[in-house]
């Protein structure tokens, strides 16, 4: 614990169509494993004075030897920003989106069973009561 | 009635007028007379003139002799109101004025003319020829290139270097020059680069460091010596960071990297610096990364008919 995670952050770019700024990460954790996200986000918030669910951070690559980390930054106006402009594959870290449970296998024997029944009286027939 | 004193002065001055008068007419009497002797003896044939010229000159005429059968009877005390001759004067003048735009369109070549007739006729080479001659517009480069040398200003240089035919694109042939590099030549070429490589070599960039006084400096500079497989490494990389994507790396890729990567991280690489002889006046030893390069393009040729698509490598 003698040397403490540093952020540098390099090629700031504004995103004005997308309410968000771009940033791209640079971590510095000699002798340790690469920070999680989680912190990262911290601190990124704590250098961008915000607070940090409106930070999504990504892309993390430590390069060789270890002791550096590169990654992608976004740091959005508002929550409101994120809902609209994020990737929803990213949603569900921030807690803010959660994907349908239904595996695949079971959408496609629903879908099978719906083709043997037509019209609207039976939309309820193909389910099966599991 | 008029005071007798002003009747006196005018009388004066209309003595004097007329005695002018009287010189001027037959001034141009005389001038006339002697131009109509030289035309009706045919000194000025205007067949091959210009039309214009002449439809202007006969105009001119007929106005003069209506002005002067409109001064005659005034002179002998007739009037003018309604006479035929006025309407004759005023037609002739309206299509005098609506020569004139054409008067200024034509003046160029009129001036033209007059000097040529004057000062004898131009050379065919003149450059400022009557009329425009699209033949001037095509390249003489395809048949000549001699011809370069002809100080044609405007129009050689209105036809550059296109050629007007439909032929496909032959880029320009550049003078060759006379290979006539000696063996010596050549051997000081070699050593100048094998110097230039060895003074950016890590060796001597590190005791340049360590004796300078500046302070030391960490930039996201690029190797020296670049090899390809880094070269491309830095291309991937910009791309990402410009697009804020990571990309994914293909089985073939992942190879290549190891292999550039076993070449340049082997243990005895450790004591192995590059070759600074250059610097030092010794005997030069080869570098390791530059014979697998040229026996990986051997081979390489020899797979391409096999398959189909391959990666310029």
């Amino acid at each position: 614990m003698n040397d403490p995670v540093t952020i540098q952050t390099r090629k700031f770019r504004t995103s004005r169509l997308l309410q968000r700024k771009q940033v791209i990460v640079d971590v510095l954790h000699p002798g340790k494993a690469t920070a999680p996200k989680t912190e990262i986000r911290e601190k990124l918030a704590k250098m961008y004075k915000t607070t940090p669910d409106v930070i999504f951070v990504f892309g993390f690559r430590t390069h060789f030897g270890g002791g550096k980390t590169t990654g992608f930054g976004m740091i959005f106006g508002s929550l409101d920003y994120v809902k609209k402009n994020e990737p929803k594959h990213r949603l569900p870290g921030h807690g803010l989106y959660e994907k349908k449970k239904t595996s695949r296998k079971q959408r496609k024997e629903h879908k099978n069973r719906m083709k043997k029944v037509r019209g609207a009286a039976n939309v309820g027939a193909g389910k099966k009561s599991e | 009635m008029a005071a007798p004193g002003v009747l006196e002065s005018d009388f004066s001055s209309a003595v004097t007028l007329l005695k002018n008068l009287q010189e001027q007419v037959m001034a141009v009497t005389a001038h006339v007379q002697a131009l109509t002797k030289r035309v009706q003896a045919g000194a000025y044939p205007t067949e091959k003139g210009l039309s214009f010229l002449e439809v202007k000159d006969q105009l001119l005429l007929m106005y003069l002799m209506d002005l002067s059968h409109l001064i005659l009877n005034k002179a002998s005390g007739g009037s003018l109101q309604g006479h035929a001759a006025v309407l004759r004067l005023v037609e002739i003048r309206t299509v005098l004025e609506k020569l004139r735009p054409l008067d200024q369109k034509l003046k160029y070549q009129i001036d033209k003319l007059v000097k040529t007739a004057v000062t004898g006729s131009l050379s065919e080479n003149d450059p400022l020829r009557f009329k425009p001659h699209p033949s001037n517009m095509m390249s003489k480069l395809s048949s000549d290139e001699e011809e370069e040398g002809e100080a044609e200003d405007g129009q050689s240089e209105a036809s550059g270097k296109k050629s007007t035919k439909s032929k496909k694109y032959v880029p320009p042939r550049l003078v060759p020059v006379h290979y006539d590099e000696t063996e010596a030549e050549r051997e000081k070429k070699r050593l100048e680069r094998a110097k230039r490589r060895a003074l950016s070599s890590s060796v001597i960039r590190e005791l340049k460091e360590q004796y300078s006084d500046a302070p030391e400096e960490i930039r996201d500079a690029r190797h020296p010596h670049v090899t390809r497989q880094s070269q491309e490494d830095q291309h991937r990389i910009n791309y990402e960071e410009s697009m804020m994507v990571r990309l994914s790396v293909s089985k073939r890729e992942k190879g290549r990297r190891k292999r550039a990567h076993v070449m340049s991280s082997q243990l005895h690489s450790l004591t192995h610096f590059s070759d600074i002889s250059a610097l030092t006046g010794g005997a030069a030893h080869l570098d390791e990364d530059q014979n697998p390069i040229k026996k990986r393009k051997k081979i390489l040729k020899k797979g391409r008919k096999k398959k189909g698509f391959r990666r310029r490598r």
